[in-house]
């Protein structure tokens, strides 16, 4: 029953069965799952919301300024070295940066202290 | 309706749900809840609530509550379908929670049970690797690309960097709309309805829950695989579940009695 999917299984996908981080499960269970109308009484636990501190898309100038910045960091023989290595090598490595950033924008979590 | 479990005490505990299932599939679950309370099938009906006590006091919601809530659904979706419920809701006690959840609702929630019977959840995340995909604009982009130039040698060109910058995310945001439809159009055909999550974050391509048939998960896998395959290059892309579908239980809104 909850096992983890297997298609054709490439190495591109990453699969797992249920949600490895907090976040995630964040993610899945105070914003999704039945909640019953105004017309029903009960009470929800005093919480402390938890929020995502990810970094939201904004247009503005501090905005563009950072891409300028990412971009001007770049090393572009650095990048298409590793997209030839990553082809020969069927991807092995080359997402590990990338997975590891991704999740530390997910898992930034903090603790609002409001109290409801 | 008989009301099954023990009663327990008034005062002092308040009782935690988890979530809806068939009254046949609501099994005891011995210290699994909250705080380590075995987790209660409390039976009307077609239908059966899983709960917990839990103290009456405020709660303070951790790491391991959430984790908890998250894992007696799972528990339960390994015997069947599960309506899981929002994390933190409370009711008095079991006989209000057959007042006014399982006896009010009750069709409606059996018709729910029934609807999502092998349907599972998938939850979907693309994204952007910051590297490839910057360096790809830098590429396509001749005007991206020379202005680059000029801005790395001299860092202070400050008006420079802002229409850089503008570029860059304007190009982003272009190949995120491109390549977010594409993903949706594999995906669409193998799932029957789905959710995005509506916050937009940096470098994320598309981030969602999809309901997919059990016996068409193996295909949804696969169209996802190929979508990750052919973007392997710019986009890490996860698929984690089948979970318990949370993001597709919803009730009509209305007065209940």
């Amino acid at each position: 029953m909850a096992v983890a999917t297997h298609g054709t299984a490439s190495n591109y996908l990453q699969r797992a069965p249920s949600p490895s981080g907090l976040a995630d499960v964040v993610d899945l269970i105070l914003d999704k799952g039945l909640v019953i109308d105004a017309y029903v009484r009960i009470a929800v636990i005093g919480i402390e919301l938890i929020t995502i501190d990810a970094r939201i898309v904004i247009a503005s100038v501090d905005t563009y300024l950072r891409f300028a910045e990412a971009v001007n960091r770049l090393d572009l023989t650095q990048t298409e070295a590793a997209g030839l290595r990553e082809l020969r090598d069927g991807g092995g490595d080359g997402g590990g940066d990338a997975e590891d950033k991704a999740k530390g924008m997910f898992e930034g979590l903090k603790e609002k202290v409001g109290r409801d | 309706m008989a009301v099954e479990s023990p009663s327990r005490g008034i005062s002092t505990t308040a009782l935690y749900c988890y979530g809806i299932v068939e009254a046949g599939a609501g099994v005891r679950q011995p210290g699994a809840g909250l705080g380590r309370e075995p987790v209660e099938p409390v039976r009307h009906g077609k239908l059966a609530a899983l709960t917990s006590a839990v103290p009456r006091v405020r709660v303070r919601a951790r790491r391991n509550d959430l984790l908890t809530h998250f894992d007696v659904l799972g528990n339960a979706f390994e015997r069947g379908t599960v309506l899981p419920m929002r994390f933190g809701i409370v009711f008095d006690d079991e006989d209000s929670l057959v007042a006014e959840l399982l006896r009010p609702r009750h069709d409606e929630l059996v018709g729910l049970l029934r609807e999502l019977r092998d349907r599972v959840e998938l939850r979907v995340t693309a994204h952007y690797r910051e590297q490839a995909i910057l360096a790809e604009i830098v590429r396509e982009n001749e005007r991206v690309a020379s202005l680059r130039e000029a801005t790395r040698a001299q860092a202070s060109a400050h008006p420079f960097l802002v229409e850089l910058g503008e570029l860059v995310s304007k190009e982003l945001q272009a190949r995120c709309r491109r390549d977010a439809q594409a993903l949706l159009r594999a995906l669409r055909r193998v799932a029957l309805r789905y959710e995005l999550d509506e916050q937009p974050i940096e470098y994320q391509v598309l981030r969602g829950s999809f309901l997919v048939e059990r016996r068409r998960v193996d295909a949804f896998d696969n169209a996802l695989d190929a979508f990750a395959t052919g973007h392997r290059e710019t986009i890490d892309v996860k698929l984690v579940g089948p979970l318990p579908p949370h993001s597709f239980v919803e009730l009509t809104h209305g007065e209940t009695r």
